[in-house]
């Protein structure tokens, strides 16, 4: 990815998708092996919300996986930016001393 | 670079940037029709017919296919599928993955073409909006205009229908995991639960948004198959190909004029091709990979062909191979170890799941001690045996013990109802007159049979530990 609004900058909506699609895939999976192993029922009741429902628990915990997941793709584009190039800020400010 | 044209660059791009969807003109694929269009639409019929009817079918009194999440049971068809049976769902899995590795070594993108759902779906959101807002040069047209109450209308009824369809597809997705006919009671009633309201609403909205707004943005930028396919693709894949030969230089031409003189080609430059591509790309500069297969480009130039007079399959389904002059071998070993694979796994998993026992025995020998002797002089072992039943019914189990001389089981009860997904754990005692016993290890039978249904039979093989008699 180059400096935004460049041509060689991928389109916005690529951007967007690189963010919420892959988190999705990934909280989905999160959630089948999380609640293959742990029953939301038992856990309500230490958490103090004995009324929300199986798919209520399921449903929630998707949501949450896929807000945690979405943080680190975005992390990870703003992380995958070329680092910005030393050798350009010499031709303004001077080479570093 | 100086500051002038940096700016002017920003200035640029400000511009295109301004919509999330821009980059892109909007594509306005053409109506096509056609042998492959014919198929195209005979797979959207099967595919959609069969997602919206499967879980309206019944059997042995409920629904016939129903994943029920909460309890952990997959029904499908009177089998009942419980969380130990995982790996039919693992073989399942592997079985997807060798058949596109084997259906694109073929002949490339066969499923974005034909059966993805996304394809399927956007096929017919784009025959809604054509039946609302007409034909192409219609669409581009009323687009350009200015918001008048006819154009309203016309895309206020478009997006309407769209959300009512959207809808219809989310209420049927949730009703594969919650009875649907219960749901269509609460949505009539208005008292749907609120999740069920929440996923529903969900799944339709991601329905409209992908089928009506990103379309084939969709297969650019969220498929990862658009992006391995040239690894599953070969000189002897047949994709969908531009014959340059043929049809280099193109160019227009005049009515029964002899245009081989004129050094022109086959390719007559109407544009028809790029016209009814989805993705709106040029089949003549090559196989791309925002090429989805779905052969439109194919039928419009075999019908632009036929008016010319021109033999068809100026763009058709062929190998590299082929086009470079060389000899086509569509059947070569790696289509058909796939092949072969692929008929292996899935004749074996067929099997598996019709001759699959809806019964679990478990034997566990006490550990205890090696044996007992009882006060009449007889040689005991202690075991325990868990039966769970897997069938969707209750039934009435009778347990016995074989295959060792003499050996007599001792147990509260032989007989025991156990419910449809229920186990019952069963402490019972095999003793045996030790002038019997010939080894100091033998084997033993239980076996746990069903009275109502003979072939609901499981025979468990255990040890018998003993003396062994002077």
């Amino acid at each position: 990815m180059a400096e935004p609004g460049s041509e060689t900058d991928i389109p916005r909506i690529q951007k967007c998708v690189a963010v919420f699609w892959p988190s999705f895939l990934t909280a989905g999976i999160a959630t089948i092996l999380f609640f293959a192993v742990f029953d939301p029922k038992e856990m309500l009741g230490c958490a103090g919300l004995p009324g929300l429902s199986r798919i209520g628990a399921y449903s929630i915990g998707f949501f949450f996986f896929w807000v945690v997941s979405s943080g680190s793709c975005a992390l990870a584009l703003y992380f995958a930016k070329p680092c910005p190039s030393l050798r350009r800020r010499e031709g303004h400010d001077g080479p570093a001393s | 670079m100086t500051d002038n044209s940096t700016q002017a660059a920003k200035a640029t791009a400000d511009q295109v940037e301004v919509e999330l969807l821009a980059k892109r003109e909007k594509i306005y694929p053409r109506a096509v029709t056609g042998a492959f269009a014919r198929l195209r639409v005979l797979a959207v019929w099967t595919l959609l017919g069969l997602y919206y009817g499967v879980p309206w079918l019944n059997w042995d009194g409920q629904q016939a296919v129903l994943f029920d999440l909460p309890d952990r049971r997959f029904y499908l068809f009177g089998i009942t599928f419980w969380p130990q049976d995982f790996f039919y769902m693992a073989s399942l899995l592997i079985i997807a993955a060798l058949a596109l590795f084997f259906f694109t070594a073929l002949a490339g993108r066969l499923w974005c073409g034909y059966s993805c759902p996304q394809t399927v779906w956007t096929e017919v959101f784009l025959w809604i909006e054509r039946k609302i807002e007409g034909d192409r040069p219609r669409q581009i047209r009323l687009d350009k205009a200015p918001w008048t109450a006819h154009k309203i209308l016309l895309k206020g009824s478009k997006h309407l229908i769209w959300l009512l369809f959207s809808l219809f597809t989310g209420l049927t997705f949730v009703g594969y995991f919650s009875p649907i006919r219960e749901l269509a009671v609460h949505v009539a009633t208005f008292s749907l639960g609120p999740w069920e309201s929440f996923w529903i609403l969900f799944y339709g909205f991601a329905t409209y948004g992908n089928a009506g707004w990103l379309r084939e943005q969709v297969c650019l930028y969220m498929c990862p198959y658009a992006r391995f396919q040239s690894a599953m693709l070969d000189k002897d894949t047949l994709i969908i190909s531009y014959d340059a030969k043929r049809g280099e230089p193109r160019g227009p031409r005049r009515r029964g004029e002899d245009y081989k003189a004129k050094g022109l080609g086959d390719c007559i430059n109407c544009q028809m091709c790029v016209q009814v591509c989805p993705t709106g790309i040029d089949i003549r500069d090559g196989l791309q990979y925002e090429c989805i297969g779905c052969a439109a480009c194919i039928d419009i130039c075999d019908q632009v062909m036929e008016k010319m007079g021109y033999p068809k399959g100026l763009i058709r389904y062929t190998t590299e191979n082929a086009l470079e002059g060389k000899p086509a071998h569509l059947l070569r070993p790696r289509v058909v170890i796939y092949g072969l694979l692929l008929l292996g796994l899935t004749g074996a998993l067929v099997y598996s799941i019709m001759t699959r026992i809806p019964l679990d025995v478990d034997v566990m020998r006490d550990r205890n001690a090696l044996y007992r002797e009882t006060d009449e002089g007889m040689v005991e072992n202690i075991y325990t045996v868990k039966v769970m039943n897997k069938d969707s019914k209750a039934h009435r189990f009778h347990l016995a013990v074989s295959g060792l001389e003499g050996a007599r089981l001792i147990a509260q009860t032989a007989e025991f109802r156990i419910a449809s997904g229920e186990a019952v754990d069963l402490p019972v005692r095999v003793e045996v007159d030790p002038a019997e016993l010939r080894r100091t290890s033998s084997e033993v039978d239980f076996e746990v049979a069903a009275e109502d249904g003979p072939e609901l039979r499981r025979v468990e093989k255990a040890r018998f530990l003993g003396p062994v008699s002077r």
